[in-house]
């Protein structure tokens, strides 16, 4: 390897890196403004298609605001739970909780807690939004960080701190590269989980309110709303061109580069390339980058010394080295876990305080409503299991086919199904159906992804020797199903059914109560209650139906799921 | 390079350390109890003994990693509070960080050790040229064979001029001559002053790797975990490995591990209640092996370490199954003999099914059996896994009560006298 001389032209390797860049902050400082714009709570969305490209930028860059919160808040929550068992036996319960409480929980606090505290100004309905999107996202994330803190190898562990490194270079050059394929991975999956509400996120009725901020979920709402097919047609490619070239552009790129943080050094195979790392190696603004850092950071060393003096290790020659601040930092684990504890201990009682509003005949509508939603979710998980189980198997099982699907099928999947809601939605009522079953379909269409992606990767991950021995004694048909694929595909499926039913329960919310054809078309069950709660501001409607249905899939979750993810695990995990 | 001066002063010392573990189920295992041992400047202290000894968690306690439950660490005389900066470690499964290259790895320690960046550069290309890496500076772990990795592991303990250089197991993942080539180089490392180490502390698995490299041999006894013997080996270095005085040490560690892990008492007496001791957690197939093994010498006789060489088996992993069978008194261990006994002469020269029979027999009559047979008996022909598991914490306090109940699992399904139900999570007696 040459070194690259000092002087030399730009390259176009250059050029596109510094339009990227150009780009990027050009729609950042737009979005900015949009920030500090005075406060109007539905803004007149401009339907013209020139409009369109702005609106994406506001939405795309909302979903990368909120996942970058994610990011902080997966940090945060994954050091807290690995620091003591204690913390780690209250926290991932109160992650499975949160996790199973749909946006519509959160709205009303968010919205009308950030619009007070900035009065004036567009930045409380912003935050809100962006927070709305994150409770899409960071949960997956904090579970992803944490179980790979809990996975990292000891000795590896004990190497740092042997080389005396302090916590914050075991955080940084341990604990964040030995979770990094996990991050992007749990990142990308979080990302197209931020996209399913954009609608509701980015437009939205609170009582006599309507809410509305400039992007593509609400373009694509005053479309719906008014029946402009044009304008929803615009509105989907929009989306899709946006959604592949999220993924051409940062995901794909990202996931070559974290092949190089993988923990296992078993394989000697150098890591795959792509066009967009190549671009960015190739290009000198990358080298310049890594020296301006190193100039800040050596700068602000020299500036803080005075500071951290008094921290630095002890000299080589000294006894032995105590990192600083132990009892500081386990003091602030303490205090946190703590905070969290009284914030969780609060909200419940909040929300007991709020639900004694509801009378018992409230309680028998919204038990009422549960029962409608939970025979459209097992519906959904039929149905969705019947098509998806079977072509996961088809691709899974021929190496060939699922290099070629899987890119595709993440696209797909990464579509906020919501957005075809209302064009499936009239199609199925002009062969007669109503809305009651045609939201078994919708759901079908939020949740199926996860069975199919568990399926393809379980029977993928079929250990070679077993398909060999299959085939040497002849097991042909229906009994190599029976005998091989069915039980390989069988972890896989019940992941993708718990998630599935996660994702089938919250898709109820808007697949029961939307705008189809302009006209609100609405069905009884849980999810269109919470939709209509919302609606209304009846707020102690609200908190019963959020409440009954995270304890429904927490419950699900605990009694039914993780018994058959047991026998899974147990019967049928082919690591042997 | 010249040889080091004899043993000086005083440098790590451990007084009666004990180190207790609290195991996922609450149950609590002892792993060292009350254990002494000082590291001197200029010498080799190699730790050997059966695989559950502590002397991985005394190399933890020594270096400041973990603190002893009891008893406490001097450096120099100065308790030790914190990981020691004078120590440098090696690894068995050589930790090195995948996504760094190798002059990052090396470069570990002395970043954290606020060392100047031309310094820095200096001190780690000095550390890989001593293991003879020069030219792989750029390469990723993943790139290396294992050698070349716990090169790469020894380059990064060496460049921060450690005081003492513990390893645990350093050569263990390496194939046998790749291991050889690499431990005459750490015999030279540590004579060559240029390193600047003074003492090594090396766990170890093989009994010529302990007399090849140490001038001071700790051998450890199990239940709990403390030092039975310290071997002086004052052969010079460098040593060579085919001398008469080395094979002579290698015979006395050898009698002394016998001792340690076959002792005389542990044999059963006719006529005595046999005492309840643990069985060793060794699968059928290695027993019947060790058995067939035997019945192919002329007098049904050899020595154990003569057996594990030619087998191919770590001394510990053969004095393992050598307990077993003799628990079930199918051999006996005169000295660091094994000797077959009638009985064991019996079950090798029979089919699977007299082999089974025979097991059977021996197996209902073992105490640890008798015990957990006692007990099915009592609860009506079944037992729930944790009722056993309790009752093994307290009879073992210092083994794993988990690998115990697999191991009495897989004999018991052998003689077909207990079976294990899975799903329910219980022993059941076999009908």
């Amino acid at each position: 390897m040459s070194l690259p001389s000092e002087r030399r032209p730009l390259r176009l390797a250059d050029l596109v890196v510094l339009g990227l860049v150009g780009a990027a902050v050009a729609a950042i400082v737009s979005f900015a403004a949009e920030f500090r714009a005075p406060y109007i709570p539905a803004i007149r969305i401009d339907l013209a298609p020139a409009a369109l490209p702005r609106y994406v930028l506001y939405s795309l860059i909302r979903g990368v605001a909120a996942l970058l919160i994610s990011y902080l808040f997966a940090f945060g929550f994954g050091l807290a739970a690995a620091s003591s068992r204690a913390a780690e036996r209250l926290l991932l319960p109160l992650l499975d909780i949160l996790q199973s409480i749909p946006v519509l929980g959160f709205l009303p606090g968010l919205v009308l807690g950030l619009v007070a505290l900035f009065p004036g100004r567009n930045t409380g309905l912003e935050l809100a939004a962006i927070l709305m999107i994150f409770t899409a996202q960071a949960w997956n994330l904090a579970l992803s960080f944490y179980q790979s803190l809990v996975t990292v190898p000891e000795p590896m562990r004990e190497a740092c701190r042997l080389a005396g490194w302090r916590r914050w270079q075991v955080f940084r050059r341990l604990e964040v590269p030995a979770a990094m394929q996990g991050l992007v991975w749990n990142g990308m999956l979080s990302m197209a989980g931020g996209w399913f509400f954009l609608m509701v996120n980015e437009a939205f009725r609170l009582g006599n309110h309507d809410f509305r901020l400039p992007g593509v979920g609400s373009y694509m709402s005053v479309a719906v709303e008014r029946g402009d097919r044009g304008a929803m047609t615009l509105a989907i490619l929009a989306m899709i061109v946006m959604i592949v070239a999220v993924d051409r552009l940062f995901w794909r790129p990202l996931v070559v580069w974290t092949e190089r943080f993988r923990l296992d050094d078993s394989s000697g195979e150098l890591p795959a390339t792509n066009w967009l790392v190549e671009l960015l190696r190739r290009s000198r603004w990358r080298r310049r980058a890594r020296e301006i850092r190193r100039l800040a950071i050596t700068t602000a060393r020299r500036v803080t010394r005075p500071i951290h003096m008094p921290f630095r290790m002890a000299p080589l020659a000294g006894t032995s080295v105590r990192p600083a601040g132990v009892a500081i930092r386990k003091g602030l684990v303490v205090l946190l876990v703590a905070g969290l504890a009284a914030g969780a201990a609060w909200g419940s009682w909040r929300l007991a305080r709020l639900m004694t509003a509801l009378a018992p005949a409230d309680w028998l509508a919204i038990l009422r409503a549960a029962a409608y939603t939970f025979a459209r979710v097992i519906g959904a998980l039929v149905l969705g299991t019947a098509w998806a189980l079977p072509a996961g198997i088809l691709i899974g099982r021929s190496p060939r086919l699922a290099r070629l699907c899987q890119p595709v099928i993440q696209i797909v999947a990464s579509f906020p199904a919501p957005m075809l809601f209302p064009i499936v939605v009239l199609g199925l009522a002009a062969i007669g159906m109503g809305l009651g079953s045609a939201a078994v379909v919708l759901l079908v269409l939020s949740s199926q992804w996860y069975i199919l992606f568990n399926v393809i990767a379980a029977v993928a991950g079929t250990p070679p020797q077993l398909t060999e021995a299959v085939m040497v004694f002849g097991v042909r048909g229906a009994q190599r199903w029976r005998s091989l694929y069915l039980p390989a595909a069988f972890p896989g499926l019940v992941t993708g059914w718990i998630t599935a039913a996660g994702g089938a329960w919250n898709g109820s919310i808007v697949a029961e109560y939307l705008h189809a054809g302009g006209a609100l078309r609405t069905t009884e069950g849980l999810g269109s209650l919470i939709s209509e709660a919302t609606a209304q501001a009846n707020f102690p409607l609200l908190a019963g139906g959020v409440a009954l249905m995270s304890v429904i899939v927490v419950g699900w979750n605990r009694l039914v799921w993780r018994r058959i993810a047991h026998v899974a695990q147990t019967k049928y995990g082919t690591t042997q | 390079m010249s040889a080091p001066s004899e043993p000086g002063a005083v440098l790590l010392e451990a007084d009666r350390v004990s180190q207790r573990f609290t195991l996922p189920g609450g149950a609590a295992l002892e792993a060292l109890r009350e254990v002494s041992l000082a590291i001197r400047e200029r010498e080799v202290v190699a730790l050997v003994g059966p695989s559950g000894c502590g002397k991985s968690t005394l190399l933890r306690l020594l270096t400041g990693l973990i603190p002893p439950t009891a008893g406490r660490v001097c450096y120099r005389g100065v308790p030790v509070d914190g990981v020691l900066s004078s120590a440098a470690m090696v690894f068995q499964s050589f930790a090195l960080l995948p996504w760094l290259t190798v002059r990052q790895n090396v470069d570990m320690g002395l970043a954290a050790r606020g060392v100047a960046p031309a310094q820095r550069h200096h001190a780690a290309s000095r550390a890989i040229d001593l293991v003879g890496l020069t030219g792989f500076q750029g390469a990723y772990p993943r790139e290396l064979s294992g050698g070349m990795k716990q090169r790469v592991g020894f380059a990064r303990a060496l460049a921060v001029q450690p005081e003492i250089l513990f390893m645990d197991e350093p050569f263990g993942a390496l194939d046998a001559l790749t291991a050889e080539n690499l431990r005459a180089q750490v015999v030279d490392l540590w004579r060559d002053p240029a390193t600047g180490v003074s003492s090594l502390v090396v766990v170890t698995h093989s009994v010529d790797e302990a007399v090849y490299l140490a001038g001071r041999i700790a051998v450890f006894g199990t239940n709990p975990g403390h030092v039975r013997e310290i071997l002086d080996n004052p052969l010079p270095y460098p040593r060579e490995a085919r001398s008469p005085a080395f094979t002579q040490m290698v015979d006395r560690l050898h009698a002394i591990l016998t001792d340690t892990l076959l002792p005389e008492a542990a044999r059963p007496e006719p006529g005595v209640t046999p005492k309840l001791v643990p069985l060793p957690r060794v699968h059928v197939p290695e027993v019947m092996g060790l058995l067939d093994s035997l019945a192919r010498q002329a007098d049904g006789s050899v020595g154990v370490f003569d057996l594990a060489g030619r087998l191919g088996v770590d001394y510990d992993r053969m004095t393992a199954v050598v307990h077993a069978a003799e628990q079930l008194g199918w051999v006996t261990t005169p000295g660091d003999e094994v000797t077959l006994t009638a009985a064991g002469r019996a079950v090798e020269a029979g089919g699977a099914t007299e082999r089974r029979a025979a097991a059977r027999a021996r197996i209902a009559e073992h105490p640890l059996f008798a015990r957990v047979l006692g007990m099915l008996r009592e609860g009506g022909g079944a037992i729930e896994d944790d009722e056993v598991l309790a009752d093994l914490t307290i009879c073992f306090p210092f083994t794993r009560p988990l690998s115990l109940l697999r191991t009495v699992v897989e004999w018991g399904r052998y003689a077909e006298l207990l079976d294990h139900d899975a799903k329910g999570g219980r022993l059941v007696l076999t009908s």
